[in-house]
């Protein structure tokens, strides 16, 4: 598939450049956000067909602050359903929340250090590319492990880590892979916590992430009181 | 404070029988009468003892002038006993007429010295008062004791006069003579009445004598006036003086402080501009080397088995990645604290800087022995101030050579320049006498014009220095080389 890179530091660009390349994808670079956006005005304009995935760092130059996130949410504000993996030196919950907005589908936001897991690397491309939605084990940490809201506690330690998995993205049938548990366990597991948390019974795995996130973030909105 | 003359009251004291019937009535048996007597007979004695001897001092004093200033000597000594014969004889006027007579005080000198001591004196108009009053006080004195002594014989005699004549043949003719015409009951009632004139007369004597005693021997009103307002004159100096060092010294005080709070602010700042450039350079350099290698990693192992050669590739460069992190690394840490400063000393670490630039340095160490005296922050300091020199040297200058001077310094505000003279005294209030101070000189024969402007490295190090209390000085003209003169406190 084609797949274009923001990437400031030349020598990661590099890297990603000839991992993704050696599995056979079409990989475009730039080491700028401004040059990325750039890149993609045609597809804007229609003149020519989008990428199938835009994976792009937060910090770049010229501020070397947060480039890098508003040019994706300025790409999914354009494109809805182009898929964007964003890679980040440290995961930062505010950001996560800014990029989550409506839709989950086609949306990654992964620490950049889990690109040494070469294999979970790939698969997190492959899955955000078909448009499902990764997010950094250590996001979804940092929200639970922020979120003192009640009903957490109601839960067993086994649907907390469900939870966190369905929180990171992951279809009923992965989570029960990792927790390797029959698929009747997990969703048995996942209707208790639905049920305990008061949200609703969902079968897409995409919206329940963004409601699960949306549940967890509550709590920890800095200007939004406990409901 | 003294009078200078009588009041109705003191009259009253002196010479009661002028003041009313009862007392003129009562003037034989007054005791003012008595105390009046006894004050002109022993003052006609003392006047002319202490008359003749002052004159006498006076006019060999004067006649004695053009010798070599001993004359001049005489008359000083001759007025600074009057001063003192002033305050016996108004003590003897106090307790011989019943009010009080004080003497005028001693002219004060200002200030000492040889000149204001020995002519101090001759400028003393009480002095000179006094020498007065004992010439006037002779006259008076003499006449009031002739008179008062012949009056009360002649009165003693009328009285006496039958009784006397009755009982010997006297061979005074005069008297005989003028009793046989006047007669003897003639004579009586004249001594009766002398006995009245003659206290009332000695009163007025007295009366007289404490006038001029108040009059020549008590310090003048104007005098003391201007002796007040002198005393008040030399007070309110005093006062000026204090107030006005107090307000410098307040003065100083504010500008320490302003100096203070910008140098913490700038030292605060700067620290603040490290830690950033530490992240960035963590962030960009060494955590971006670490993912790429990791990813390397992360290849090789994934085609280790099936695709060897890619395995191989990935394993190169992750070999290089790692030798370059840890060139990053170090060169990272050198920048935050340089580990040569710490195990060998300023000397060393200025060699090593040496070692690497591009321009050929020469470093001269005046004795590593005190640099090692001076404290880690000036040192690091030093060090800093060195290394960004050379960088900008060996980037902007265009430099064929660097000399690089390093020494402490006693403190001396003479050899400061006048643009940081402000900040020298601050540093001589704080850190007193103590503080010696590293100076460092960077000189090279470059292009020059360099600057200052906020953001570039100079600055940063401007404030570094500042955050020491030291100071920052570059000379950097268009026309080529450059000087940066950086004196620090060596202990701060």
């Amino acid at each position: 598939m084609r797949i274009v890179i923001a990437e400031d530091s030349v020598l990661l660009l590099d890297g990603l450049t000839r991992l993704l390349s050696a599995e056979g994808h079409d990989v475009t670079g730039h080491t700028t956000a401004d040059g990325l956006v750039a890149a993609l005005a045609p597809s804007t304009a229609g003149t020519a067909p989008l990428p199938d995935l835009v994976v792009t760092d937060v910090r770049m130059p010229p501020t070397h602050t947060d480039e890098g996130l508003r040019a994706a949410i300025h790409l999914r504000s354009v494109h809805p359903r182009l898929p964007v993996l964003v890679l980040s030196q440290y995961v930062e919950q505010r950001y996560a929340r800014e990029l989550f907005t409506a839709d989950a589908r086609g949306l990654g936001y992964v620490l950049k250090d889990r690109v040494a897991d070469v294999d979970e690397f790939l698969d997190a491309v492959t899955r955000v590319a078909d448009g499902g939605t990764v997010i950094d084990p250590e996001v979804v940490a940092q929200i639970l492990a922020r979120s003192p809201r009640s009903g957490t506690e109601r839960l067993t330690a086994r649907e907390r880590q469900v939870l966190g998995l369905m929180a990171e993205g992951r279809s009923n049938t992965a989570i029960a892979d990792r927790l390797v548990v029959g698929l009747p366990a997990v969703e048995k597991h996942v209707t208790s916590i639905l049920a305990k948390l008061d949200l609703p019974p969902d079968a897409d795995d995409h919206r329940r992430v963004l409601a699960v996130l949306r549940w967890l973030d509550q709590t920890t909105d800095p200007n939004g009181a406990p409901r | 404070m003294s009078s200078t003359t009588l009041t109705r009251d003191d009259v009253t004291v002196v010479a009661p029988a002028l003041c009313g019937a009862r007392a003129l009535l009562l003037a034989p048996v007054s005791g003012a009468s008595w105390r009046a007597f006894g004050l002109a007979v022993i003052g006609w004695v003392w006047l002319w003892f202490v008359g003749i001897t002052l004159f006498t001092l006076v006019f060999v004093g004067v006649a004695t002038l053009p010798l070599a200033g001993f004359g001049l000597l005489l008359l000083t000594g001759t007025l600074w006993t009057a001063h003192w014969f002033a305050v016996v004889e108004a003590a003897r006027l106090t307790a011989q007429t019943g009010v009080d007579v004080v003497a005028a005080p001693r002219r004060r000198i200002a200030r000492r010295g040889f000149w204001r001591t020995v002519l101090g004196p001759l400028a003393d108009g009480h002095a000179w008062a006094a020498l007065g009053y004992v010439l006037l006080g002779l006259v008076v004195s003499t006449v009031a004791a002739g008179l008062l002594v012949g009056l009360s014989a002649a009165a003693v005699a009328g009285l006496g006069a039958p009784w006397f004549l009755e009982q010997r043949d006297v061979p005074v003719h005069s008297f005989a003579d003028f009793m046989s015409n006047v007669g003897p009951v003639r004579t009586a009632l004249v001594a009766l009445l002398l006995v009245w004139v003659v206290p009332v007369l000695a009163q007025a004597f007295a009366l007289l004598q404490a006038a001029l005693g108040r009059g020549l021997l008590a310090q003048s009103e104007t005098a003391a006036a201007r002796a007040a307002q002198r005393a008040a004159e030399k007070a309110q100096r005093h006062a000026e003086a204090a107030q006005q060092d107090a307000e410098a010294r307040a003065v100083r005080m504010v500008h320490r402080a302003e100096h203070l709070a910008q140098t913490r602010s700038d030292a605060v700042e700067a620290a603040a501009d490290d830690r950033r450039r530490i992240e960035r350079d963590l962030h960009d350099g060494a955590q971006q080397r670490l993912v790429a290698l990791g990813m390397e990693l992360g290849v090789a192992r994934r085609r280790a088995a099936t695709d060897p050669d890619t395995a191989v590739v990935a394993l190169e460069h992750a070999h290089a990645e790692v030798k370059e992190t840890l060139a990053e690394l170090r060169d990272l840490v050198r920048g935050i604290h340089p580990a040569v400063l710490t195990d060998r000393g300023l000397d060393a670490a200025l060699s090593a800087l040496a070692a690497r630039s591009p321009v050929p340095v020469t470093v001269c160490v005046a004795d590593s022995d005190t640099l090692a005296a001076c404290g880690p922050a000036a040192q690091a300091a030093a060090y800093f101030v060195v290394a960004e020199a050379l960088t900008n040297t060996a980037k902007h200058a265009h430099a064929s050579a660097v000399t690089v001077d390093v020494g402490c310094t006693a403190v001396d505000s003479t050899a400061v320049d006048n643009s940081t003279a402000d900040d020298s005294t601050a540093v001589d209030d704080s850190s007193g006498a103590a503080g010696s101070r590293l100076r460092v000189v960077v000189t090279d024969d470059g292009i020059g014009g360099a600057d200052t402007a906020a953001g570039t490295g100079l600055d940063g190090l401007r404030a570094r220095v500042a955050a020491l209390d030291g100071t920052f000085d570059l000379v950097s003209p268009p026309d080529g080389g450059t000087r940066l003169t950086v004196e620090v406190p060596c202990v701060s």
